[in-house]
């Protein structure tokens, strides 16, 4: 599977954004907004939570 | 075995089955005596990739003048074509009649005990820093190409000149941090270590072939750490070099003289000054060479953010790799200098043999064990384990995977992901973990924040924070595995089942993984769990995951502080909801019957 745009949330302080998600070469997420690693993957296909 | 590449690794400490691509080079290298008479005939002209294209080499041709053995080679990409014959000059010339256009790749199967990576480094190209004019004005080089210019055995044979006129400059600048020390999402963030002392050394050779010669050093700082180094640095100066703090910002070529005018701040005086020179050398800075994820897949060996390779661990076995009798030596670890790649390449064959004359290997106590009565053979386990430890499983001839102990590192990952409960890992086994997790929710469970915990960072970054005196919520209950990626779906839905109000899984950050990737899987499974919790009405915030390292005790003790406010949000009643749809969960489970193999998710 190929890398795609992909909408992430952070479960900490709930801000979202979106980023690129390559499911080969799965990479660290960081907050942007608050730092922490507790960052989950939005589907993106449903436009909902996955 | 020179001009060959691998092709293949397997196997595992002490019993390495390599195999090695001989590239066919249409010479015989034991009958080429390296008399030139086939260079001399041949029509094709080419830039010298060796001499940074200011020369000229032939289509068959000896790479670099030291090379080993010291036998021509055909460049077939570049020949006039051997099929048909086009030309044929070289073989016609020939009188050893080495030349052989039917050569061919030979592939060599070899074993051996101990693999030594020194796949070395490559050089940045500048050519993104548009502002020094590398691709318009023919007097801006890099460092590499000053080398060759400067060198005796050099393309000018030592004469360092200006390529617009040939003429020997009178005023030389240099721009150091060309690609390093950057953060503007040009070029690399780290040091590349060595371009202030090579700086160093090629104002020093200048003024040496060059007496009177004006060489100006625009530099960020100057590093010259290391024996010798500093006043390596002073005599540059006393040599009468300037070195001014200040990266210039633009450089413009006058039309007529082909000269250079910077302009740069000087940070030192805070003044903008313009500086005209003859020539600019750019000291571009190193970065991993192109294949070295070829490397990496080849040797399951981690990289750094920077794609350097990593350690094993940075201070007590700087030249192991995490792969069991895998070493490292050289720029393909870090940027470095001869003396510290001679270093570290003695150490890293000191190891080696230290394996090799042992003639055995002490093996993890902590490893995988498969149990036959469980699995179904699926091969999940042998994708997910980062060692390559797991010979995978056949549904056809229901043979069970196998786990290669010397191989095994012991990260959990595969028991983790195994849907079927089918892997052991001896001393951190499923119902040890569980036991635990039952423990700490025996009394008061709505008050009890369950932490996982990795052995190597997490769980040293809570010690660190313990050792620091720093303050964080009592609620805090540890679960100690190797890896983050240990920690399987099971545990933290127990944790809820038994009404846990939050659940944290923390490990090592990505480039710290003690064990290569394993906790990509970590993440993958944690973006499941948080799915399957949406499925079954659980709120996704109540399982936390974060990266904390042995050094960051602050940071778990903010953590600590942040999930205890959050804690506080979890109502009894969205407790007692989660321990029913659990419960239910379960029930529903045990009456299905196990996933098969194509139904696991990768």
């Amino acid at each position: 599977m190929a890398p795609r745009e992909t909408k992430f949330k952070c479960l900490m302080c709930g801000h979202e954004y979106a980023g690129m998600y390559d499911p080969q070469n799965v990479t660290e997420r960081t907050c942007p907004n608050c730092r922490s690693s507790s960052v989950r993957r939005m589907s993106e296909s449903k436009g909902g939570e996955e | 075995m020179t001009y060959s590449e691998v092709e293949a690794v397997a196997g595992f400490v002490g019993n390495f089955h390599v195999t090695i691509r001989q590239k066919a080079r249409y010479v015989d290298p034991n009958q080429c005596t390296g008399c030139a008479e086939c260079a001399k005939v041949c029509p094709v002209a080419l830039p010298d990739e060796y001499q940074q294209g200011f020369s000229s080499r032939k289509a068959i041709y000896i790479p670099f003048p030291q090379a080993v053995p010291s036998a021509y080679v055909l460049d077939m990409n570049h020949c006039l074509g051997n099929f048909p014959l086009a030309c044929g000059k070289c073989a016609e010339v020939c009188e050893k009649k080495c030349i052989n256009y039917d050569d061919q790749d030979k592939l060599v199967n070899i074993e051996v005990g101990v693999i030594i990576a020194a796949t070395g480094m490559d050089v940045y190209d500048p050519t993104e820093y548009d502002e020094y004019g590398y691709t318009r004005y023919e007097n801006v080089i890099t460092s590499m190409e000053f080398e060759r210019l400067i060198c005796a055995g050099g393309p000018t044979e030592g004469h360092f000149i200006r390529p617009s006129d040939s003429k020997i400059p009178k005023s030389i600048g240099f721009i150091q941090c060309v690609g390093s020390r950057s953060r503007d999402g040009r070029g690399n963030p780290y040091c590349s270590n060595i371009c202030c002392m090579n700086t160093v050394k090629d104002t020093l050779l200048l003024c040496d072939h060059y007496p009177g010669v004006q060489a100006n050093v625009f530099y960020m700082d100057i590093r010259a750490f290391g024996k010798g180094f500093e006043d390596l640095f002073m005599r540059s100066k006393e040599e009468g070099v300037k070195y001014i703090r200040g990266i210039p910002g633009e450089v413009v070529e006058n039309p007529q003289s082909k000269n250079l005018v910077l302009t740069v701040e000087n940070t030192t005086t805070g003044k903008l000054e313009k500086h005209e020179l003859e020539m600019l050398v750019l000291a571009q800075g190193v970065i991993p060479r192109q294949d070295n994820d070829v490397v990496r897949k080849l040797l399951t060996l981690s990289t750094t953010s920077d794609g350097f390779v990593m350690e094993s661990h940075p201070k007590l076995k700087p030249v192991d790799a995490p792969t069991k009798g895998i070493f490292i030596a050289g720029c393909v670890e870090s940027p470095k200098d001869v003396k510290d790649s001679v270093t570290q390449a003695g150490a890293a064959a000191a190891r080696a043999s230290i394996l090799l004359n042992a003639g055995k290997t002490k093996v993890e106590a902590i490893t995988s064990q498969v149990d036959g009565e469980r699995c179904n053979f699926c091969g999940l386990c042998s994708q997910v384990c980062p060692y390559n430890a797991i010979m995978s499983a056949d549904r056809k001839t229901k043979k069970l995977p196998v786990i290669i102990q010397a191989a095994c590192a012991g990260c959990g990952a595969c028991a983790a992901e195994c849907p079927q409960d089918a892997i052991l890992m001896r001393h951190f086994r499923d119902e040890q973990i569980m036991a635990q997790v039952e423990a700490i929710l025996e009394k008061d469970p709505h008050n009890q924040l369950v932490t996982f915990a990795c052995n190597w960072c997490s769980y040293a970054g809570g010690d660190n924070a313990g050792t620091a005196r720093l303050q964080y919520p009592t609620t805090c209950r540890l679960i100690r595995t190797m890896c983050s990626g240990r920690v399987d779906q099971k545990f933290i839905f127990h944790a809820f089942k038994l009404g846990a109000p939050m659940v944290l899984v923390s490990g090592c950050h990505f480039s710290d993984c003690h064990y290569i990737s394993a906790v990509q899987w970590t993440q993958k499974r944690m973006d499941r769990i948080w799915s399957k919790m949406d499925r079954l009405g659980i709120r996704a915030d109540r399982l936390i995951l974060e990266w904390i390292s042995a050094a960051e005790g602050q940071k778990f003790a903010r953590v600590m502080r942040q999930l205890e406010e959050k804690l506080k949000s979890v109502t009894k009643a969205e407790i007692e909801h989660t321990m029913k749809a659990l419960s239910e969960e379960e029930a529903k489970g045990k009456a299905k019957k196990p996933k098969k193999a194509a139904e696991v998710e990768v």
